[in-house]
C-alpha cells in the first residue's frame, strides 16, 4: 500500500516535470498541426474570413500537381545523397581522428566550423563561390572545369549537396567521435586475439557499437534534408526554374505568396506524415540493430 | 562581507535604474521630454514651408507615440528608412517610427499575411500594386487629400478604388532596354522600334563578338519582371482588360498569339546572353554592362543605381522593348506606395508621417537621388546625373509611357507572375516545352487575381 503511494507520488512529479514540456509543445506543434489540417480541407486564401469547405479535394489535387510531385522528387534525391555522403564521410573522419593523429584538435575544429554558419549565408557563400570564385580558378589554371553547378537543372544537386555537406559533416561527425571513444577497447583486443584484422574489426566491432549513434545521425540527416529550405532559399531560389525547389519551399510559397493557404496546408500535413513514417521506420529498423556494450 | 557590499550596489542600482527610467521603452524616454519642446523643434522649421506648417497635424505633436512601419523594399531602398527617421526627428520628435523592413519580393506579402491575424501595423510601405490587393480586403485607410494633394494626379489612378485612395505613391520606375550609348554609336546603331530593327541589332552583335543582351536569369523574380514588359506592349496594349478576361475565360496563353508572343522574347534573351546567365547575379550582370561586356538590358530604374556606383560616366540610354506592332511604350512603375492601417489607433500621427513624407522636398530629393528613381511628388524632382533621362523625356512627351499598374493589378505578383517566371526558367532549361509552360499559366488563373 505504501508502495504505491510512493509510486502515485512519483508519477505526480513525473508529470509535473513535463507539463511545462507538454504545453509548449502542445502550443507549437500539436494545436498547429490540428490547424493546417483543419485548413487542409477548406480553399481558404489566408487573407479572407470565409473559409470554404472543400472536402478532400486539396489532397486529390495534390497528386495532380506535377510541380508538387517534382518538389518531391528533388527532395528523396537529396535527402538520399546528403543521408549516405553525410554518413559515411562523418564516420570516415571521425575514425581518422580516433586514430590518434596528429592536430587532433585543429582538425575537428576546422570541420566543425561551417555548422555554427547559418544554412543562409552558407547559400550565399556558395552561390558565390560557384559563379565568381571557383570559375577564376579556371583562368589562372588554364582548366575548363564546370563549377557554374547552381545554373543548371542537371548539376544543381550536386552543387546542392556538396554546400550541405561542407556544412554539416562536422556535426555528424562530432557525433561519431563520441560514440567511437566510447567503445571499450576491451573488446578490439578481444577480436585481435580471435585474429580479426582492421577491416574485419571496423564492421564486426565499430560498426555495431557505433549503431545508436548511426541511428541518431540517420536519422536526424534524414529528418533535415526533408525539410530543407533556408539554403535553398539564399542560394538556388529554387531553380533554375524548378530544379531545386524543395517540399518545404513549394508550400510556403504556394500557401503565402500564393495565397492558397489551404491547398499549401494540405500539401504541409502531406509532409508531416511522412516525415513521422520515415522517422519511425528508421528509427525500428536502425534500433533493431544496435547493441549493448 | 565583499560579496554583500556588491549585492547591496546592485541592488541600488537596479532601484535607481527603474526609479528614474533607465530601462523604459523608446516612449517612455520619449515622455519625459519637456513638454515645450515639441513647440521649439516647430517653431525652428523652416519659414520657407508655410503651407505645410499650416497644415500640420496639431494632436499628434505634445504626446510621444510610435508607430509601427511595415516596409517591403525593392533593391534599391534599403536605407531610405534612416532618412524618414532624420526627417520626421526634426519636424515631429515626439513620434518614432518603429521599423521592420523586408525584401518586398519575398518577404513581404507573408509578413502582411501574419499581421492581418494580429492587426496590421500603422504604416505600410509596399508596391502601388499592393493597394488593390489589401484595400480590397478593407484593412486600409483613406489618404487625406491634404497629403495626396502634394503628389502628381497621375499617381492616384491605380490606387484609387470606389473614389477613395489608399496609396500615397512615392516615387516611380521606369522599365524598358537599357543600351550602352558609346557602343550603340561606335557600331552605328539606332534605337529599335520594331523587332526586325533589334534583331539586326543582335545579329551584329553576334557577329561581332558582342553579347547582345546582359541578364541575370538566376533571379527568377527578374524573368517574370521582364516578362510582364513584353506582355504590357503586345497584350495590354490592345487589350488593356486582358487580365479580366482570361478570368472570364475569353482568352488563355494557350491560345492567345499575343500573350505567347510575349513569352517568347525570353528565349531571344536566353539564346542572346551570357551562357551562364543562370548563375550570374544582378550586381555582376550590371557591372559587366558597364564594363561594355554586353549591348544592352532589359531591366527597370533599379539598374542605374549599380550602372552608376561602378562607373558614375557610363552613359546609357533607354528604350521600350519592340513589340510586334512597332508601337511600343516605356514602362513606368509607380514604386514606393505609402499606406495606412484602416484601424490605427495613431491617425494623428500617422498624419504627421504624411506630411513629412510628402511635405518634405529635402527628404524626398535624397531618397530620389538614393534610389536613383522619378517623382511622384509636385515640384520635386531628383538631382542624380540620369543619362536615361532624355530619352524618358522624349518618350514622355510623345505620350509613350504606360503604367504596368495596369498589368500588376490585373494579373498579381504573387502566386501568378513569380510561378510563370519559375515555369518560363524551367522551359528556357529545357525542363519542359513551351506548351506545357503556356499550360501551366493557364492553369494558375484562379491565382491571378488579388480578389
Amino acid at each position: 500500500m505504501k508502495k504505491k503511494t510512493m509510486q502515485d507520488k512519483m508519477n505526480r512529479q513525473y508529470f509535473l516535470l513535463i507539463l511545462p514540456g507538454m504545453v509548449i509543445f502542445t502550443i507549437g506543434v500539436i494545436l498547429p498541426l490540428l490547424l493546417a489540417f483543419r485548413y487542409s480541407v477548406t480553399s481558404w486564401d489566408g487573407m479572407s474570413v470565409e473559409k470554404e469547405f472543400v472536402g478532400i479535394s486539396n489532397y486529390i489535387n495534390l497528386w495532380k500537381d506535377a510541380n508538387f510531385r517534382q518538389a518531391w522528387w528533388f527532395t528523396i534525391k537529396f535527402t538520399i545523397s546528403n543521408t549516405i555522403v553525410q554518413n559515411v564521410f562523418a564516420l570516415l573522419f571521425a575514425v581518422a581522428l580516433d586514430s590518434g593523429i596528429k592536430g587532433q584538435k585543429i582538425y575537428r575544429t576546422i570541420l566543425f566550423i561551417p555548422c555554427l554558419v547559418s544554412a543562409v549565408i552558407v547559400g550565399f557563400v556558395w552561390l558565390k563561390l560557384y559563379s565568381n570564385v571557383l570559375p577564376e580558378l579556371n583562368e589562372i589554371f588554364g582548366t575548363n572545369i564546370n563549377f557554374l553547378l547552381f545554373g543548371d537543372g542537371k548539376t544543381v544537386l550536386t552543387g546542392l549537396v556538396i554546400a550541405n555537406n561542407w556544412q554539416w559533416i562536422g556535426y555528424w561527425m562530432l557525433i561519431y567521435l563520441a560514440g567511437l571513444q566510447s567503445v571499450p577497447s576491451d573488446l578490439y583486443e578481444a577480436a585481435k586475439v580471435d585474429g580479426a584484422n582492421a577491416v574485419q574489426r571496423f564492421f564486426n566491432v565499430t560498426i555495431p557499437m557505433l549503431a545508436p549513434a548511426i541511428t541518431i545521425c540517420v536519422v536526424g540527416i534524414t529528418t533535415g534534408s526533408l525539410k530543407v529550405y533556408d539554403l535553398l532559399v539564399s542560394s538556388t531560389g529554387g531553380g533554375p526554374g524548378r530544379a531545386s525547389t524543395s517540399v518545404i519551399q513549394m508550400i510556403y510559397s504556394t500557401a503565402i505568396s500564393g495565397r492558397q493557404y489551404g491547398y499549401g496546408s494540405a500539401m504541409s500535413v502531406t509532409l508531416v506524415f511522412i516525415l513521422l513514417l520515415v522517422a519511425m521506420i528508421q528509427v525500428k529498423g536502425l534500433k533493431s540493430k544496435e547493441v549493448q556494450s | 562581507m565583499k560579496r554583500k557590499l556588491l549585492s547591496a550596489i546592485l541592488c541600488s542600482a537596479m532601484v535607481a535604474g527603474a526609479l528614474t527610467g533607465c530601462g523604459g521603452s523608446t516612449d517612455d524616454g520619449a515622455a519625459q521630454a519637456p513638454a515645450a519642446e515639441p513647440a521649439a523643434e516647430e517653431a525652428e522649421a523652416p519659414a520657407a514651408e508655410p503651407a505645410e506648417e499650416a497644415e500640420t497635424p496639431a494632436a499628434a505633436t505634445d504626446e510621444a507615440v510610435t508607430l509601427t512601419v511595415l516596409a517591403g523594399q525593392s533593391t534599391t531602398d534599403a536605407g531610405i528608412e534612416d532618412m524618414i527617421d532624420a526627417a520626421l526627428a526634426e519636424k515631429y520628435p515626439n513620434i518614432t517610427l518603429e521599423w521592420e523592413c523586408t525584401g518586398w519580393d519575398g518577404e513581404f506579402h507573408p509578413k502582411m499575411q501574419q499581421y492581418m491575424q494580429s492587426g496590421l501595423p500603422d504604416i505600410i510601405i509596399g508596391k502601388a500594386q499592393d493597394v488593390n490587393t489589401y484595400a480590397s480586403q478593407g484593412l486600409l485607410g483613406e489618404i487625406d487629400a491634404t497629403y495626396l494633394d502634394r503628389g502628381l494626379d497621375a499617381a492616384r489612378e491605380n490606387v484609387t478604388f470606389d473614389g477613395k485612395t489608399y496609396g500615397l505613391v512615392y516615387n516611380a520606375l521606369y522599365q524598358g532596354v537599357y543600351y550602352n550609348k558609346t557602343m550603340f554609336a561606335e557600331n552605328g546603331w539606332s534605337v529599335p522600334t520594331t523587332q526586325a530593327e533589334l534583331q539586326a541589332i543582335v545579329d551584329d552583335c553576334n557577329a561581332k563578338g558582342i553579347v547582345p543582351f546582359a541578364s541575370h536569369m538566376v533571379d527568377t523574380w527578374s524573368i517574370g519582371n521582364v516578362t510582364m514588359q513584353f506582355m504590357m506592349n503586345d497584350v495590354f496594349n490592345t487589350t488593356p482588360d486582358w487580365g479580366d478576361k482570361f478570368r472570364a475565360g475569353e482568352v488563355s496563353f494557350a491560345d492567345d498569339k499575343a500573350a505567347q508572343t510575349a513569352y517568347s522574347y525570353n528565349k531571344l534573351i536566353f539564346d542572346n546572353t551570357y551562357p551562364e546567365t543562370f548563375s550570374t547575379e544582378q550586381t555582376d550582370c550590371d557591372a559587366r554592362m558597364v564594363l561594355g561586356e554586353a549591348a544592352m538590358k532589359v531591366s527597370g530604374s533599379w539598374s542605374i543605381q549599380n550602372f552608376l556606383d561602378i562607373d558614375e560616366n557610363f552613359d546609357f540610354g533607354i528604350f521600350p522593348f519592340p513589340n510586334q506592332t512597332g508601337d511600343s511604350k516605356l514602362i513606368f512603375e509607380p514604386n514606393i506606395a505609402i499606406m495606412t492601417s484602416a484601424e490605427t489607433e495613431h491617425q494623428d500621427a500617422v498624419n504627421c508621417v504624411l506630411d513629412v513624407l510628402s511635405g518634405d522636398k529635402d527628404l524626398a530629393v535624397e531618397i530620389l537621388d538614393f534610389t536613383k528613381t522619378a517623382s511622384m511628388l509636385k515640384d520635386v524632382a531628383p538631382t542624380f546625373p540620369n543619362p536615361s533621362q532624355a530619352d524618358i523625356d522624349e518618350y514622355a512627351s510623345k505620350g509613350m509611357i504606360v503604367d504596368v499598374t495596369l498589368g500588376n493589378n490585373q494579373l498579381v505578383w504573387g502566386g501568378f507572375q513569380e510561378e510563370n517566371a519559375a515555369d518560363i526558367a524551367a522551359y528556357l532549361q529545357g525542363d519542359i516545352s513551351f506548351e506545357d509552360c503556356l499550360a501551366a499559366s493557364d492553369a494558375r488563373v484562379g491565382s491571378s487575381s488579388a480578389q
